[in-house]
C-alpha cells in the first residue's frame, strides 16, 4: 500500500477564485458606483430645487403683481360686509316695532261709562343688566358690543277708578274689552294683579262704592331679530 | 484582537485594500445620502408644496380679480341700502343734543295734534342687539322723553302721528295722567326711542 502524498505549495494570496468575477475587484467598484450615482441623483436633485426655487419665486412676482388688485377686491368686500351688518342691526331694532296709537285709540270705545281712567301708562324698557363681574387674577372676558337678549317684555298698564252700582261689573267689562280683536293685535293677555282693587278711601264715604283698579296687559315681547 | 476571526493582519493586502475602499466608498455613499440628497429632496417636497399653495392662491386671486364689477355692484347696492335706511330712520344730534334734535321733529306733529309739548329731554342711550359678524359702527336706541299736557284724543293723536310719520319712531314709555284741577286736560309723558349711532367698535 502506498500513502498518497498531497502538497499544497499555494500562499494564500496566490490562490485564485475560478470564477470569472473576483469579488475582491467588483465589490469596490459597485461601492465607487453607488458613490457616483448616488452624486448623479444628488445633482439632478438640486438641478429641479434650483428650478423648483425659480418657479416659486415666478409666482411670487406673480401674486405681488395681483396685491393691489386684490386689496381692492378686500375692500370692497369689507366695505360690503359692513354695510349689511349696519343693515342687520337696524333691521333688528325695525323688526322690533310695536305701535301703540291703534289700541289707544280704540280704547275710549271700550270704556265703561262707570269707569273713569286716571293713569295709562307703558313701562320704559328695562335698564341693562351690568356686564359681568372678572375677578381680579383672572382673564377678563370680552363684553359683548352689544345686549345679549333678544326680547324685551312691553306691558300696558291702565288704572282708574270704577263708580256706580256695580264698578266691579265695569272694571270686569273693561277687561273683558282688552280680549276683543279690537286689542289683540298687540294685548296677548290682560289681567287685574293681585291687590290692584281696592276701595277708594281717598275721597270720603260719600264715595265708598268707588273702587279703584289696575288692569295690566302683556303686550308681547319687542323682538330684536 | 489581533487573534480573533476577522483580525486585518490575517487579510492579505489586497483584501484588505478592497475592504478599505469599499467601506470608503460606502461612508461617502451614506454622507451623500444624508447631508446632500435627503435634506435636498425635503427642501424640494416643501418647495412643491409651497408653489402648489402659491399656484391655489395666484388662481383665488384671479377668479376675486375678475369679480370686482360684480363685487363693486353688490357693494355699491348695499352701502346704497345701508344709506337709505341711516337717512330715513337714524336721527343726528342737533346742536350737539338728541333733545333738540326730537323737539324739531315732534313739534310740528304736536302743534298739528293740539298737544302742548312742555318739556322734551334726553333720555338713556340703550345699545341695540348685534348681529353676527358684527359691524364696525353700532348704533343704538335713544330715548327722547316728551311731556306735555293734552286732552285723551290728542294725546293719541300726537302719538298715531309720529308712528305714521316717522317709521323707525318707536313708542317706548308712555304716562297719561288724570289732572283732577283739569278733567280734560291730561299730563302725559310720552317716551320715544330713534336709532342713532353709538360707538365705533375697536
Amino acid at each position: 500500500m502506498s500513502a498518497s502524498l498531497h502538497l499544497n505549495l499555494l500562499n494564500d494570496d496566490e490562490r485564485v477564485c475560478s470564477s470569472p468575477v473576483r469579488m475582491r475587484v467588483m465589490l469596490p467598484i459597485f461601492a465607487v458606483l453607488t458613490v457616483i450615482g448616488l452624486c448623479v441623483w444628488w445633482s439632478l436633485l438640486a438641478v429641479r430645487l434650483h428650478n423648483a426655487v425659480q418657479v416659486k419665486h415666478l409666482q411670487e412676482a406673480r401674486i405681488a403683481d395681483l396685491k393691489p388688485s386684490q386689496e381692492q377686491v378686500l375692500s370692497l368686500r369689507a366695505r360690503e360686509r359692513e354695510a349689511r351688518a349696519v343693515l342687520e342691526q337696524l333691521r333688528f331694532y325695525r323688526a322690533s316695532r310695536l305701535c301703540f296709537s291703534e289700541t289707544l285709540l280704540r280704547l275710549p270705545q271700550h270704556v265703561p261709562e262707570a269707569v273713569q281712567l286716571t293713569d295709562v301708562r307703558i313701562p320704559l324698557p328695562p335698564p341693562l343688566p351690568p356686564p359681568p363681574f372678572s375677578p381680579p387674577g383672572l382673564a377678563v372676558k370680552t363684553v359683548p358690543p352689544g345686549p345679549t337678549n333678544l326680547t324685551e317684555a312691553v306691558t300696558l298698564r291702565v288704572a282708574g277708578r270704577a263708580g256706580s252700582s256695580k264698578p266691579s261689573e265695569a272694571v270686569r267689562a273693561l277687561l273683558d274689552a282688552f280680549r276683543l280683536p279690537d286689542f289683540t293685535n298687540l294685548v296677548r293677555a290682560a289681567e287685574i294683579p293681585k291687590g290692584a282693587i281696592r276701595q277708594d278711601t281717598a275721597r270720603g264715604a260719600a264715595v265708598r262704592d268707588t273702587i279703584l283698579f289696575e288692569i295690566t296687559c302683556d303686550c308681547g315681547e319687542r323682538r330684536f331679530k | 484582537m489581533s487573534d480573533g476571526l476577522f483580525s486585518l493582519k490575517k487579510l492579505t493586502p489586497p483584501i484588505r485594500l478592497m475592504l478599505g475602499a469599499t467601506g470608503a466608498a460606502l461612508a461617502v455613499a451614506l454622507a451623500v445620502a444624508y447631508f446632500g440628497i435627503w435634506p435636498a429632496y425635503q427642501r424640494l417636497k416643501g418647495l412643491r408644496a409651497e408653489t402648489e399653495q402659491l399656484d391655489a392662491t395666484y388662481s383665488r386671486m384671479q377668479k376675486d380679480i375678475a369679480g370686482i364689477p360684480q363685487q363693486r355692484t353688490q357693494t355699491d347696492a348695499a352701502e346704497a341700502e345701508r344709506d337709505a335706511w341711516v337717512r330715513d330712520g337714524v336721527i343726528e344730534p342737533l346742536l350737539g343734543s338728541y333733545a333738540m334734535r326730537g323737539k324739531s321733529l315732534l313739534d310740528p306733529l304736536a302743534n298739528a295734534s293740539g298737544f302742548a309739548i312742555s318739556a322734551v329731554k334726553e333720555d338713556r342711550f340703550i345699545p341695540l342687539q348685534v348681529p353676527t359678524p358684527p359691524p364696525q359702527q353700532l348704533h343704538g336706541r335713544q330715548l327722547i322723553e316728551c311731556s306735555g299736557f293734552g286732552s285723551y284724543a290728542q294725546i293719541v293723536a300726537f302719538v298715531q302721528a309720529a308712528e305714521q310719520k316717522f317709521p323707525f319712531a318707536i313708542l317706548s314709555g308712555l304716562r297719561i295722567e288724570s289732572q283732577s284741577q283739569t278733567p280734560e286736560r291730561h299730563k302725559a309723558t310720552i317716551t320715544f326711542e330713534w336709532p342713532v349711532k353709538g360707538e365705533k367698535r375697536k
